[in-house]
């Protein structure tokens, strides 16, 4: 076994390694913040694990997009919504915890199941390494051209969207009519919020 | 920071796509002929609208409120027009095996554009008197609509996702377009995480499906691969894949959003939810399932029965308990799913052209109800059915409309909806799905039971029986703007419900000309036509 | 072993992870009581997508590499994804004051 291949188990074991514990970390640590910087750990892990994988483009695409974009986005968001709140306690959340857990632990078993049985069409081709880049160019303009524009205007969507619901000046009038908007749901001014508990409505059932 | 990088992603995309736009506007190129870029024709012309009604709202929301509605009419008028110069058009796979123009695809697409041009005719009124920006609003629907007919078509794991997507992302947006309001937001905030987590499973599928055909993404690839494997790992793949279309389509039991979503977003777009969202879903089925995992029929046939048989009970028996009128349309448009995938289980050409008649239908009678819903909410302010109670002296129109739409959705005969379930429980009954069939029927006779409910409460009830709100009923005026779109829409859908069922026979050859023009389907028929003797 | 000359590393192995990750996010996505947490798990699901396809791409997919594409769409559309979340997350938050997801319950479920 060369030094090279060592290199590569080991890093591979220490990437993932950092990717399942972070990961963990993601999910379970109370503080939030904590929460978010383990992200931007995972998601260089996984970029790590990409290199691995011989696809540098896409790690590099990874590191741009996931930790300089996405992750310093849900920071932003935590410190937006950063009120202190104590969570009301919930009866039975342990209980759930757990279950949920277990359910989850069955997915994994299974997915592995899945992974280690099925024969795969290995080996494959040799890797093209370096030239991925290429490649990855030459498949956006030629068979993925059509996911590739439409790629566009759903980034274009989602930028105008996020602007529209995230900014605050709405108009406060009809535009035509003059009278005050009624931004409430215009069916639903009849109907004060947080009815339901208090007084069941009755239902088509309970009419004779 | 963040928002930075979008922008300057999408306008090098955007960029790249004028360029696109350029190269394939010079037509007789090699490179037009090699892409057949034709085929996509009608999703520019939506396009084109999108982005001239973005340029339209810049010059402020005057000029869009006058503007935009012609322009948006325009451009859903020449996509329609231009799918049915494509109807039974020779058939190439247009942009190197991304996207097929079959009739199928053209059917579904002509029922997503006319979901969003008759929301769209719904919605002017309703987004002015909410005081939220119009332009906005259509570009925002106007994106929904295009991942919605690029879904019908697309033919390969990418193009699927891509679209997909787009569809649902400008979901999210518009369901929370409502800013103000909680519900709104909420509906979205639950929309957004159940969607995205649906399609993270999707896409986990998909991964397995282009490891286990040793590196393709294209359906047809697939499906021959799959053929020659039989091993747990389709089976989970199959799962996958199915629980992302479920979502799409709100079978029980991936159906807990919808109530939510219905009751909480804006009218109009649950108006087009229901309608050309779901179309696109059912267009994905029939592509993944009938496509790709044919050799894998009796397994996905044996999941599809149970959740359409989970659909119609539930969604038929828990209306029934309903007190607002939007909530009770998601339970029913949840029971209406599961009767159109009676049509996907049976797999014969009846079945197919049941499933697409039936969609066409549906089109007419739901938007024709919510037509009416959005009529009585902007005169008075509520969606409880309680409130309808003796309309029909204060607004005969609206009685009328809402009645013959609830009866042809519960299957009453001489309107449409009941020429297209017969269809449907013809089409079972003949591929011997007693079961589906039986259930079927039960669960209609209880549907009826809801709808007439309702036309009870606002027919029979004497004038001091009224309601509160019925009591303050506002003077019926049409003279504000957008109200004319709003009547036209709800008469010409009314109309379509009450007298389509009695001149069918064009929808009925249009739905079997479907068929036979999709090769996908043809080949289906085929080998289920060959598998009982065999 | 015959891969063991291109890579030393088993392609069941990255399936693991990617098997490893995309279930911890599942859980995390039920049982988050933050809505940004749950944002986060799904950020998690579709990174385990993401490895799941960059391993196929590279032990069955070399030449031609389509999985690597692939991923780069999920990256795409992951963005664009959390931007809408996240603009939808403020505009709830304005409105009702907290992230905490158990109270998000004016529309029964």
């Amino acid at each position: 076994m060369s030094i090279a291949s060592t290199t590569q188990q080991i890093c591979f074991l220490v990437l993932s390694a950092t990717t399942v514990v972070g990961s963990l970390g993601v999910v379970l640590l109370p503080n939030i913040v904590y929460s978010a910087f383990l992200l931007g750990g995972v998601f260089l892990s996984v970029a790590g694990l990409y290199l691995l994988l011989n696809a540098s483009f896409v790690a590099a695409a990874q590191i741009l997009v996931y930790v300089g974009a996405v992750n310093v986005l849900i920071l932003f968001a935590i410190m937006l919504v950063n009120k202190q709140e104590t969570l009301a306690a919930i009866p039975g959340l342990l209980v759930r915890r757990l279950l949920s857990g277990a359910v989850c632990a069955g997915l994994f078993a299974l997915l592995l199941r899945v992974a280690f049985t099925t024969t795969w069409a290995l080996p494959g081709p040799t890797p093209v390494g370096e030239e991925a880049t290429i490649r990855i160019g030459e498949h956006l303009f030629t068979d993925y051209l059509l996911p590739f524009e439409l790629a566009s205007v759903l980034l274009l969507m989602a930028m105008i969207g996020a602007i529209v619901l995230a900014r605050r000046d709405v108009f406060s009038t009809d535009v035509i009519t003059g009278e005050p908007a009624d931004q409430g749901l215009i069916e639903k001014d009849r109907t004060p919020l947080l009815i339901e508990k208090s007084a069941p409505a009755p239902t088509l059932l309970s009419k004779p | 920071m963040a928002d930075l990088f979008l922008a300057a992603a999408s306008s090098v995309t955007t960029a790249a796509s004028a360029a696109e736009a350029i190269a394939s506007g010079l037509g007789t190129g090699a490179l037009a002929l090699q892409l057949n870029a034709g085929a996509i024709a009608p999703e520019v012309a939506v396009l084109l609208t999108l982005v001239v009604c973005l340029v339209v709202d810049l010059a402020g929301e005057k000029a869009a409120s006058r503007w935009v509605p012609p322009i948006c009419y325009g451009g859903l008028g020449a996509s329609l027009v231009l799918l049915a110069l494509q109807w039974d058009s020779p058939l190439e796979p247009s942009f190197l095996g991304s996207f097929l123009a079959d009739n199928l695809a053209i059917a579904f697409r002509a029922v997503v554009a006319a979901s969003t041009l008759i929301s769209l005719l719904l919605s002017w009124r309703y987004v002015e008197r909410s005081g939220t920006p119009m332009g906005e609003y259509a570009a925002i629907l106007l994106a929904a609509t295009l991942g919605a007919m690029f879904l019908c078509g697309s033919t390969d794991l990418v193009s699927i996702f891509i679209s997909l997507e787009t569809l649902s992302v400008a979901s999210y947006l518009l369901a929370g377009y409502m800013k103000r309001d909680a519900r709104s937001s909420e509906a979205a905030l639950k929309y957004l995480l159940v969607g995205s987590a649906a399609a993270a499973v999707f896409l986990y599928g998909a991964s397995l499906l282009y490891g286990l055909s040793g590196g393709a993404t294209s359906l047809a690839t697939i499906g021959v691969a799959l053929q020659t494997s039989a091993s747990p790992i389709t089976a989970l793949a199959l799962v996958f894949v199915l629980a992302t279309v479920a979502f799409k389509i709100a079978a029980v039991p991936f159906h807990q959003w919808t109530p939510d979503v219905y009751e909480g977003s804006p009218t109009p777009v649950v108006a087009f939810l229901s309608v050309g969202s779901k179309a696109a879903g059912f267009a994905l089925a029939v592509r993944l399932l009938v496509g790709c995992f044919e050799s894998f029929d009796a397994q996905w046939k044996f999941l599809f029965t149970v959740l359409a048989v989970l659909s119609m009970v539930l969604g038929n028996v828990v209306a029934l308990a309903q007190t607002s009128m939007k909530r009770m349309l998601a339970y029913s448009s949840i029971g209406q799913a599961g009767f159109v995938m009676i049509g996907l289980v049976c797999g014969t050409e009846d079945g197919f052209s049941a499933m697409v008649l039936y969609m066409a239908a549906y089109l007419f009678m739901n938007l024709g109800a919510f037509a009416c819903i959005i009529l009585f909410s902007l005169r008075t302010g509520s969606d409880r059915i309680a409130d309808y109670a003796g309309l029909y002296q204060k607004d005969p129109l609206i009685t009328l409309g809402l009645s013959l739409c609830l009866l042809s959705l519960g299957g009453i005969p001489p309107m449409l909806g009941f020429f297209g379930k017969i269809y449907l429980f013809f089409a079972g009954w003949a591929d011997h799905q007693y079961l589906l069939v039986v259930v079927g029927l039960v669960t209609s006779v209880v549907s009826i039971y809801y709808y007439i409910s309702v036309i009870k409460m606002m027919v029979v009830k004497e004038p001091q029986e009224a309601s509160d709100v019925v009591k303050a009923y506002p003077a019926i005026t049409w003279n504000l703007a957008g109200m004319q779109p709003l009547r036209a829409a709800l008469v010409g859908c009314v109309v379509i419900t009450a007298v389509g069922g009695v001149l069918s026979s064009p929808l009925f050859d249009w739905a079997s000309s479907t068929v036979a023009g999709t090769p996908i389907l043809q080949q289906a028929i085929a080998a289920a036509a060959i598998a009982p003797l065999g | 072993m015959s891969t063991d000359l291109a890579s030393p590393i088993p392609l069941e192995a990255f399936l693991s992870v990617a098997a490893m990750l995309f279930c911890v996010g599942v859980w995390g996505l039920i049982n988050s009581r933050n809505a940004v947490r749950v944002l986060m798990s799904i950020e998690l699901m579709l990174n385990a997508v993401n490895i799941n396809l960059m391993a196929f791409s590279n032990y069955l997919d070399g030449q031609l590499i389509r999985g690597q594409v692939f991923a780069i769409f999920v990256i795409t559309v992951a963005a664009a994804e959390a931007a809408v979340g996240l603009a939808i997350l403020l505009s709830l938050y304005r409105n009702r004051e907290t992230v905490d997801m158990e109270r998000f319950n004016l529309l029964r479920w």
